[in-house]
């Protein structure tokens, strides 16, 4: 069997060994267009905030490949599928011929509509280059505007005030993470932003990036104010690279629609991580929520299907740490209740900071945040994705005994 | 491979696991110098309360394969065969806190360490004392714990051994005795209360 693999990140490579593991006979040729060994994405802003270092970056030995019998074709753009043909066409006119095929090409950053995108000092943070790239930019700059406030803008934010840029950091909405934290996890995230020296601008958004010369001056808000600032970073959420599939039913907007084998609308081809249309594991519905570890579990079982394993992949329960320098947020699972009878449990300390919030529904836990103390969370995330009645446990998850030894620790019969 | 083998029906909480975990743990482990260093020390086990006068000692249980390392974004948690325990490196750990969200068992702290000097704060756990095992001795904690709730062997052998233990225990209940599965000094103390 020849197997082609697009992408090496989280979900190809994951495909990639799981593939190699079930056939270890097997061709299997791994297609990027990075140049560079596989590397951890979630570690650029760690990067960019010099918390981390070039090589720690690499999550493979220089001989991984080889190990693992892998043909690679890196710095190559696939162009086009054919899936009629078998065959996946490439930037420099070769077509290489696949029994069977996984699409792990992840998302590329969105860029709204706006005037000024071709300034210099305008990026987006999805690839190593772009970290090079905007390197070389701060050498001469003071101040640095994050647009979008998501897990990736408050990461990035962060990671400049850290190199003692001067932050701008733009909310479209009334908070930070709008879709995935309460109001109460926002103020303690927002007081954390602002002892950080970040300046946080909500219900803001750009209309244009303004330059001089070609270079970025300032940014044309919504509210009729203009920012002064030396470069803007858009993280303004991501759409999947399906731009090869054009020509071919496989692709929709939101992501590469899949069934529960992770498989396409062709049998032959298997699709997983960031690129796909996953469903959520608790409703069903189909939800795209970007993280590595879902991107790597995804891998994992269309690697498997490309062997013919028939694995099911369950869905995807949204959740993210968000750790910043002073705060440490972990939410997944549901913000609100699916259903009116649904009911969420709040308990905050407000000496120490730390927050709990839990969402039930129908008589289980569907959602869970922690702040400051989140060494539970997954605990609570288990109890989420197994779908375990509240009743059934040994002690309620709103009360304070809600921990290991209240769980586990059993009296012996005849011991108390 | 030998292993922390907890046995909670006989832990009293008196905590001491925790102080040599945390003595282990620090620069000169040595209880009265850890004390002034200028990283604290942290323990790497916790004991709960767990109702009705028992405790839960509470550490990383080295699943293989581990969540924690399938979702660590920086390759810092690896599985190590030759020691079978799950490791964290704190020089390549960013303190991200992935790992807390996939753990099972909620075993992770989050602080500074000597191990990794310019760090703010990394992701810490029971790493089964290396040290000391390199010294052919059992880790800090099993040390310390004078009730056996605490024991370093082989998981087969201490299972085939409690299999053998409750068996004669049933036998004993059906021949009309009574046998308790603790030890008379755990069983007293919890009838103080
Ligand atoms: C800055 C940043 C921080 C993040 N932080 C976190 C975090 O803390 N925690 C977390 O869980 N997630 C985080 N994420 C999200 C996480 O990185 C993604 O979910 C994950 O990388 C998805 O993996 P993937 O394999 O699906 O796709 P990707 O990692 O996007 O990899 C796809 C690969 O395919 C290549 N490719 C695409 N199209 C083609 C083509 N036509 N030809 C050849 N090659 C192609 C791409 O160049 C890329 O190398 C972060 C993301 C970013 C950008």
């Amino acid at each position: 069997m020849t197997y082609v693999i697009i992408g090496t990140s989280a979900a190809g490579l994951a495909g990639a060994e799981t593939l190699r593991r079930l056939d270890p006979k097997a061709r299997i040729t791994l297609i990027s267009d990075e140049s560079h060994l596989p590397y951890s994405r979630p570690l650029l802003t760690y990067l960019l905030g010099r918390e981390t270092t070039r090589e720690k970056l690499f999550l493979r030995s220089l001989d991984y490949f080889r190990e693992w019998g892998f043909e690679t074709l890196l710095g190559t753009p696939v162009t086009r599928v054919d899936p009629g043909a078998h065959e996946v066409h490439l930037a420099d006119g070769r077509a290489l011929p696949y029994d069977r095929l996984l699409i792990a090409s992840g998302a590329k950053p969105r860029l709204p509509p706006i005037p000024g995108l071709e300034l210099s000092g305008v990026f987006t943070l999805r690839h190593l280059a772009d970290v090079e790239r905007l390197e070389r930019h701060l050498a001469h700059a003071r101040r640095v505007a994050v647009v979008g406030a998501g897990a990736v803008g408050l990461k990035a934010a962060d990671a400049l005030a850290h190199r003692g840029l001067a932050v701008d950091l733009l909310a479209r909405g009334a908070q930070p993470l709008s879709k995935v934290l309460d109001q109460v996890s926002a103020r303690l995230l927002m007081e954390a932003i602002a002892r950080l020296g970040i300046s946080l601008h909500l219900n803001s958004w750009p209309t244009a990036v303004v330059g001089n010369g070609g270079r970025v001056t300032a940014m044309a808000l919504n509210d009729g104010r203009e920012l002064p600032t030396d470069a803007v970073l858009f993280s303004v959420g991501v759409a999947p690279r399906v731009e090869f599939l054009a020509g071919t039913t496989l692709a929709a907007p939101e992501g590469i629609p899949v069934d529960e084998h992770l498989q396409t609308g062709d049998p032959d081809i298997f699709a997983a991580g960031d690129c796909v249309l996953p469903r959520h594991l608790l409703t069903g519905a189909p939800a795209a929520f970007h993280i590595w570890p879902a991107a790597v579990a995804q891998g994992e079982v269309a690697g498997a299907n490309l062997a013919g394993a028939a694995r099911r992949y369950d869905g995807i329960l949204p959740m993210n740490s968000i750790s910043l320098r002073g705060c440490r947020i972990i939410t997944g699972g549901h913000l609100t209740p699916d259903t009116p009878e649904g009911e969420i449990f709040e308990e905050l300390d407000a000496t120490t900071g730390r927050f709990k919030r839990l969402v039930f529904d129908q008589g289980r836990l569907v959602g869970a945040t922690l702040v400051g103390e989140v060494r539970h969370a997954g605990i609570y995330f288990r109890l989420i994705a197994n779908r375990t009645p509240v009743k059934d446990l040994p002690v309620d998850p709103r009360s304070p005994h809600f921990h290991p030894g209240r769980l586990w620790a059993r009296p012996l019969p005849g011991a108390a | 491979m030998k292993t922390v083998i907890v046995r909670p029906e006989r832990c009293v909480g008196c905590l001491q696991c925790r102080l040599a975990c945390a003595v282990e743990h620090s620069q000169s482990k040595d209880l009265v110098a850890a004390l002034g260093e200028a990283w604290r020390p942290v323990a790497r086990i916790a004991v709960y309360p767990g109702g009705r006068h028992l405790s839960f000692p509470n550490k990383c249980r080295h699943c293989d394969p581990a969540p924690c390392e399938a979702v660590c974004i920086a390759g810092a948690i690896r599985r190590n065969p030759a020691r079978g325990t799950t490791d964290i490196d704190p020089v390549r750990c960013i303190n991200c806190g992935m790992c807390a969200m996939a753990c099972l068992f909620g075993v992770l702290t989050f602080a500074p360490t000597p191990q990794a000097p310019e760090r703010r704060a990394v992701a810490l756990k029971c790493d089964h004392c290396p040290d000391r095992q390199a010294q052919g001795r059992p880790p800090a904690c099993v040390e310390a714990c004078k009730v056996g709730a605490l024991n370093y062997g082989e998981p087969a052998a201490e299972m085939a051994a409690k299999g053998r233990f409750l068996a004669q225990a049933f036998f004993a209940a059906s021949q009309g005795a009574s046998e308790s599965p603790v030890p008379d000094s755990i069983r007293l103390w919890r009838q103080l209360g």
